[in-house]
């Protein structure tokens, strides 16, 4: 044999007996896809005393389908519209999408079975620490497949609608090398189908009460932002000059961040950009004359977010901005109201956060029961369960 | 800093692959009615059990002991030469009885499974002696932990590694 090609066939070997296991419920005897109490415990018996096939991991997937899936296989459909048949629970995973991995943190997945993650996360050492010990996979744009192979994983997470032609390849290559793999794509970042992610994903890991008590949170947020904006005439809506990271780059009716906020009630004079990101002309700012600008921060524009507790350099942004030539006569200026926000909690999984500060800038009045700074701290302490003390730690929004 | 080539580490990973994971602190003890049997007397054996929700207990009792009965119901106990395994479903005690021979000692042992916990250990062992006369000891048999490693996957990673480790060393 040609020693050359050793490794890559042992490779092969085991990929295909990891994706071999993947199919059926272990200990399901009579293979009709239902696990009934006498097979468990046929199963069970027959691990605990030695003479069975069934590894450990295999009996202890066969007790979660039986405690929790009523012995039977659970049929998912994700935010591709694609039915997921799974025959066992998540053991090994693999995540490209960082919105997908915060949700199941927030969800109480055990992310010891998370064996590798995107990038992204990977370099996040504040807010996913137990992300170093992980494997990184790289992006979905440039994706280290024979790292995932290697892994063995028995789900991979990819988005579900935003670079499309990226995850169709990862997947398409997932499939065709592991025939087993189950392939599960979400966003987990837009608020129309956010809640509805929640509860699916919730589903797939068995957490469903976790689900619908993450679920009423984010939704009692979303809704009481969305009442509260709600009856506004189209005329009295806050006039909202929203800007990106970079200068005078600004958002359209397409990007993720004029839907929020249209959500908290502003209105945008720019949203009719044909680009998501338009450039405008500095004049015609000077001409919408918004009464609120939002700034803002993040991977573009590197200040504060959970890395770093820099009040002055947000505030630095802020006084940039006011400098501008001709700012000081737009309203938002001289009404002291132009405010930064880090993308941390307006872009991912986090945005309604962000969303909510956005209804308390735009309608103090309407809003002025919503705190949230305190809905943030929430959801650290309660859902993602790390230490981090805003009132210390981090840098979000600024003044 | 120490390093390794990338075959010896791939070999290690592999090889890591199959040892089997036992994790200590016990939900499961064992209390006996007697640790000093008659000849021929049956005596009581009692499992405590904490939290476990779908898992297992695997009885080894030393030769010459024999299972007798128990409270446990018939469908989820199954009985193999000295080995009794017992599946547990929410239950917080079994017990089971032991019939002793006419003479002989040595410790019953165990392990137990919380499959759902995804955590195992060993039941602390319970020595008995007929009329507490010590002869000599006698295993019962292989634990259940055992079975892991020779799982097919296990089995194919550790001749993987063999092959890796044959395949590149011939290169040096």
């Amino acid at each position: 044999m040609n020693r050359r090609c050793l490794p890559a066939l042992v490779l092969l070997l085991l990929v295909a007996v990891q994706a071999a296991a993947a199919e059926g419920i272990p200990g399901d005897a009579d293979g009709d896809r239902v696990l009934t109490r006498a097979e468990y415990v046929a199963a069970a018996l027959a691990y605990m005393i030695g003479d069975n096939d069934l590894a450990r991991a295999d009996i202890q997937d066969a007790a979660q389908v039986y405690a929790f899936w009523d012995g039977r296989p659970r049929e998912i459909t994700d935010s591709t519209g694609k039915t997921v048949t799974l025959y066992r629970p998540l053991r090994r995973v693999v995540i490209f999408a960082g919105e997908s991995l915060e949700t199941l943190r927030s969800l109480g997945f055990d992310m010891e079975k998370v064996v590798a993650v995107d990038k992204y996360s990977h370099a996040k050492n504040t807010f996913f620490p137990e992300c170093r010990e992980m494997g990184n996979v790289g992006s979905i744009w440039s994706p280290d497949m024979e790292r995932v192979l290697i892994l063995r994983p028995d789900t991979v997470f990819l988005y579900a609608t935003i670079s499309t032609a990226a995850c169709d390849d990862i997947q398409n290559r997932l499939e065709a090398s592991s025939p087993g793999i189950r392939v599960l794509r979400f966003d987990c970042f837009k608020p129309a189908t956010y809640p509805d992610e929640i509860r699916t994903i919730a589903s797939i890991i068995g957490k469903e009460e976790r689900g619908e008590e993450f679920a009423a949170f984010y939704e009692s947020t979303m809704d009481r932002i969305r009442d509260g904006a709600a009856g506004i005439p189209d005329g009295e809506r806050t006039r909202v000059y929203f800007e990106y990271w970079f200068d005078y780059t600004t958002v359209a009716a397409s990007a993720g961040y004029n839907e929020k906020t249209e959500i908290a009630g502003g209105t945008n004079p720019f949203a009719t950009g044909t680009a998501e990101y338009p450039v405008v002309d500095p004049e015609a700012i000077l001409v919408a004359n918004p009464e609120v600008v939002i700034k803002l921060a993040g991977q573009g524009l590197a200040v504060g977010g959970y890395a770093g507790h820099d009040i002055a350099a947000l505030d630095a942004i802020r006084s940039d901005m006011l400098g501008r030539p001709g700012w000081s006569g737009i309203s938002a200026v001289k009404d002291g109201r132009v405010y930064v926000i880090h993308s941390d909690i307006l872009g991912g999984a986090q945005h309604f956060i962000g969303t909510a500060y956005l209804a308390k800038w735009f309608y103090p009045d309407r809003f002025a029961d919503l705190d949230p700074h305190a809905i943030h701290q929430r959801y650290l302490t309660d859902f993602q369960g790390i230490d981090f003390d805003l009132a210390s730690e981090g840098t979000f929004v600024y003044p | 800093m120490i390093t390794l080539p990338a075959n010896r580490l791939l070999c290690i990973a592999l090889l890591l692959m199959v040892v089997p994971v036992a994790v200590s602190g016990a939900p499961v003890t064992r209390t006996l009615s007697t640790a000093e049997p008659g000849a021929g007397e049956a005596f009581t054996v009692s499992l405590s059990i904490e939290d476990v929700a779908l898992g297992g207990v695997v009885e080894t009792l030393p030769a010459g002991y024999a299972f007798a009965e128990t409270d446990h119901p018939a469908d989820r106990i199954l009985v193999r030469g000295q080995k009794i395994a017992f599946a547990v479903m929410n239950d917080t005690r079994i017990a089971y009885s032991v019939r002793a021979p006419a003479s002989g000692s040595g410790d019953i042992t165990g392990q137990w499974e919380d499959f759902i916990g995804e955590v195992d250990g060993a039941i602390p062992a319970s020595h008995v002696a007929v009329d507490g006369i010590e002869t000599a000891a006698e295993s019962g048999g292989a634990s259940p932990v055992a079975q892991e490693a020779a799982s097919p996957f296990a089995v194919l990673a550790a001749i993987a590694g063999i092959l890796i480790a044959a395949g590149r060393g011939g290169r040096r």
